[in-house]
């Protein structure tokens, strides 16, 4: 499979009057086409950071995008000049917010957010975009569309808000959708809903997705391969079910231990991870997870370990083989 | 929108009522022989007189009488059949400082202050919701800088202290503006007032030099007035326009490839700019307290000097129709205010 995106050593930091925070740390992956690939991790480890510095959205200042490049269709996305990166945002890239009740305009119509990157992009005329945006919106599961154009976003449901911004983002259909936490404001019974929505237009439009979650059981319904970040980097990469049947980095395995299972025989007590994440304030040294480990010894604390392949496509950042009960030779 | 406007509109004359109350209460407060001045040109010094006065215009009548009668007016006793007094009819009693009677005070005086108020309100936009946006998108720059050090200065100075010292400056000193009065030419034969708001009659009129002296006598009157509130706004604008460009939706914008301007334009700024309109209502009101003081300092013949001389008179009337008229632009201020905040947010609208 061809790959749509290939991200290499992102750095991103965000510079504060007496503070840098280190929000990503030398972040590589790659994204293939008609690939979803899932990324977990807990709030703060730099997963939204990522993948708002691949569209440069981050505010700078404070964030500067220290170093690495983001290869998309041939073209380094952190390199581009910003009317061109604006080529490229709402057209080939779309995204979806973590929360419907503030990625939409309050004051604009509905109508005129999801048509709006079809006037930029494609330059279509009014008539032309609504004929479109009516499309969109039959095709996300807005209910009679046609009457619902000139409505605004607090008319709308957080599920149906969560609809119209997929409808906006796909507006172009752009060859990689990157979602970010699209499905941690809504309740469960509309989360299944819209993965399930997800995964058909996934289909129809023969499109990437970086889908970006702490929901474990999420990714594992709708991703194909997944990475998990902790502190700014990524710690463990795998296909899903290798990740599931063969977790190695100890992080992976406490937040796989903590999540409660529906096809459990016994109860069995969630084990959460002990500790906090870390000061992303203190340049990292050593391995970041290495107070909240129960694997670690001296040599976590001075070196941090690179991603290392386990086996086939299968890599984790550890310095301890947990298969074997001892330091990886 | 129009069921929107036709319910806001429901509640004006309970508004309405509301203020004549009040007022009419300061009026009954006073007592009958302030409240002779109604109806008679002359207050007497003779106590006998005075109470003569008293029961024929029915100054000591029960306080709804009086209310209905200072409402609409009563019969008149010296000419059968006519009607004496009542605000509705337009007939705000006598101005003794003046001299006459409190509407023809008011109608020659108020288009002054419409117009100095008019052209305040220019600045208080253009600076000060144009340069708060600017001074919001470009946080921490130079022009954000500039922009928050004029306007600290200008909320923290006093409406009087600006005034006497814009004074000292620019005509003391610098003798920059004329100081002989305004209204010298309006008596000129071939100039007809058609609006009464000089600025805009010496156009129709045809005298550029005569707007020119105009603009000259109001230039410091309105830097004056203004200043305080356009400092006001400055801050109020650049602060919902910081909290609004972090907003999540602004990020959407931009994830949708609109340019730059669009997104502070379009997709920001009617955001923003709601907590803003709704600050103007609250501005008017400073500015009619403003008008007071600074028609005063610059000896202007508007409305607010009128009222602070007559203040200084004690002539009860004259205060009480400047604050009904000063009642009745608050109203309507808050009435266009609450329209324009329907029209920035649908959720008031539709809600």
């Amino acid at each position: 499979m061809p790959e749509v995106l290939a991200v290499k050593d992102l750095v991103t930091k965000f510079y504060t009057d007496t503070e840098t925070v280190h929000a990503v740390n030398g972040v590589s992956f790659h994204v293939d086409e008609a690939e979803t690939l899932g990324v977990v991790g807990e709030s703060g480890c730099g997963k939204s950071v990522s993948m708002h510095s691949l569209l440069r959205l981050i505010p700078i200042p404070p964030g500067r995008i220290e170093s690495g490049q983001a290869i998309f269709q041939g073209r380094d996305l952190l390199r581009m000049s910003p009317g061109e990166i604006r080529q490229v945002r709402g057209a080939q890239i779309g995204m979806v917010f973590q929360d419907p009740m503030t990625s939409l305009n309050p004051v604009i119509t509905i109508e005129k957010q999801v048509a709006e990157p079809l006037l930029i992009h494609r330059g279509m005329t009014n008539a032309e975009a609504r004929t479109r945006v009516v499309e969109l919106l039959t095709h996300v599961g807005i209910p009679c569309p046609e009457k619902r154009l000139a409505d605004y976003p607090h008319q709308f449901s957080g599920g149906m808000r969560q609809r119209v911004m997929i409808a906006m983002a796909l507006a172009c259909s752009p060859s990689l959708l990157i979602a970010d936490e699209p499905t941690t404001a809504l309740d469960v019974t509309i989360q299944a809903q819209f993965v399930e929505l997800v995964k058909k237009l996934r289909d129809d439009f023969q499109m990437s997705i970086i889908w970006i979650t702490h929901d474990l059981g999420v990714i594992a319904g709708i991703a194909q391969r997944v990475a998990v970040m902790y502190a700014g980097f990524i710690v463990e990469h795998a296909t899903v079910k290798e990740l599931y049947a063969n977790p190695q980095h100890p992080y992976t395995r406490g937040l796989l231990g903590s999540l409660p299972r529906l096809d459990e025989t016994r109860s069995v007590r969630l084990v959460n991870i002990k500790g906090l994440p870390p000061d992303m304030c203190q340049p990292p040294v050593g391995c970041p997870f290495v107070p909240r480990c129960p694997y670690a010894f001296d040599h976590c604390k001075a070196e941090n370990p690179p991603l290392a392949s386990v086996n086939n496509g299968h890599t984790s950042a550890c310095w301890w083989d947990i298969d074997l009960g001892k330091p990886r030779g | 929108m129009i069921n929107y406007i036709i319910r806001r509109l429901m509640i004006m004359p309970i508004t309405l009522f509301g203020m004549t109350i009040l007022i009419f209460l300061m009026l009954w407060i006073l007592g009958p022989s302030a409240r002779s001045a109604l109806y008679v040109s002359d207050i007497p010094k003779n106590e006998a007189v005075m109470k003569g006065i008293i029961t024929k215009y029915g100054l000591d009548d029960p306080i709804y009488v009086q209310y209905w009668s200072w409402l609409v007016g009563r019969p008149d006793p010296d000419k059968p059949g006519e009607t004496i007094g009542g605000i509705l009819r337009g007939d705000f009693g006598y101005s003794r400082t003046f001299s006459r009677p409190v509407m023809e005070l008011i109608q020659l005086r108020f288009p002054a202050t419409l117009e100095l108020t008019l052209y305040a309100f220019l600045p208080i936009i253009l600076v000060g919701v144009w340069l708060g946006v600017q001074a919001a998108v470009r946080h921490n720059q130079w022009i954000d800088q500039i922009a928050r050090l004029f306007s600290i200065v200008g909320y923290s100075f006093p409406v009087f202290v600006l005034g006497i010292l814009l004074m000292m400056i620019f005509y003391a000193q610098l003798r920059w503006f004329p100081v002989e009065r305004i209204s010298d030419w309006v008596k000129m034969a071939d100039y007809t007032k058609y609006t009464s708001l000089v600025t805009v009659d010496a156009i129709l009129n045809g005298r550029l030099d005569i707007w020119w002296d105009a603009i000259r006598h109001m230039v410091l009157p309105i830097i004056t007035l203004s200043y305080t509130s356009w400092a006001a706004f400055l801050r109020i604008t650049r602060s919902s326009m910081l909290e609004t460009l972090r907003q999540e939706y602004v990020t959407t914008a931009r994830a949708k490839g609109v340019a730059e301007n669009d997104v502070i334009n379009k997709h920001a700024r009617p955001n923003a700019l709601i907590p803003v309109v709704t600050y103007s209502g609250i501005t008017v009101a400073y500015l009619l307290g403003g008008v007071v003081i600074t028609e005063t300092i610059f000896n202007f013949p508007g409305m607010g000097s009128a009222a602070a001389n007559a203040a200084g008179g004690f002539d009860v009337v004259t205060v009480l129709a400047f604050t009904l008229v000063t009642g009745l632009i608050l109203i309507l201020a808050n009435l266009i205010v609450d329209i324009l905040y329907a029209m920035l947010d649908p959720r008031i609208r539709l809600g």
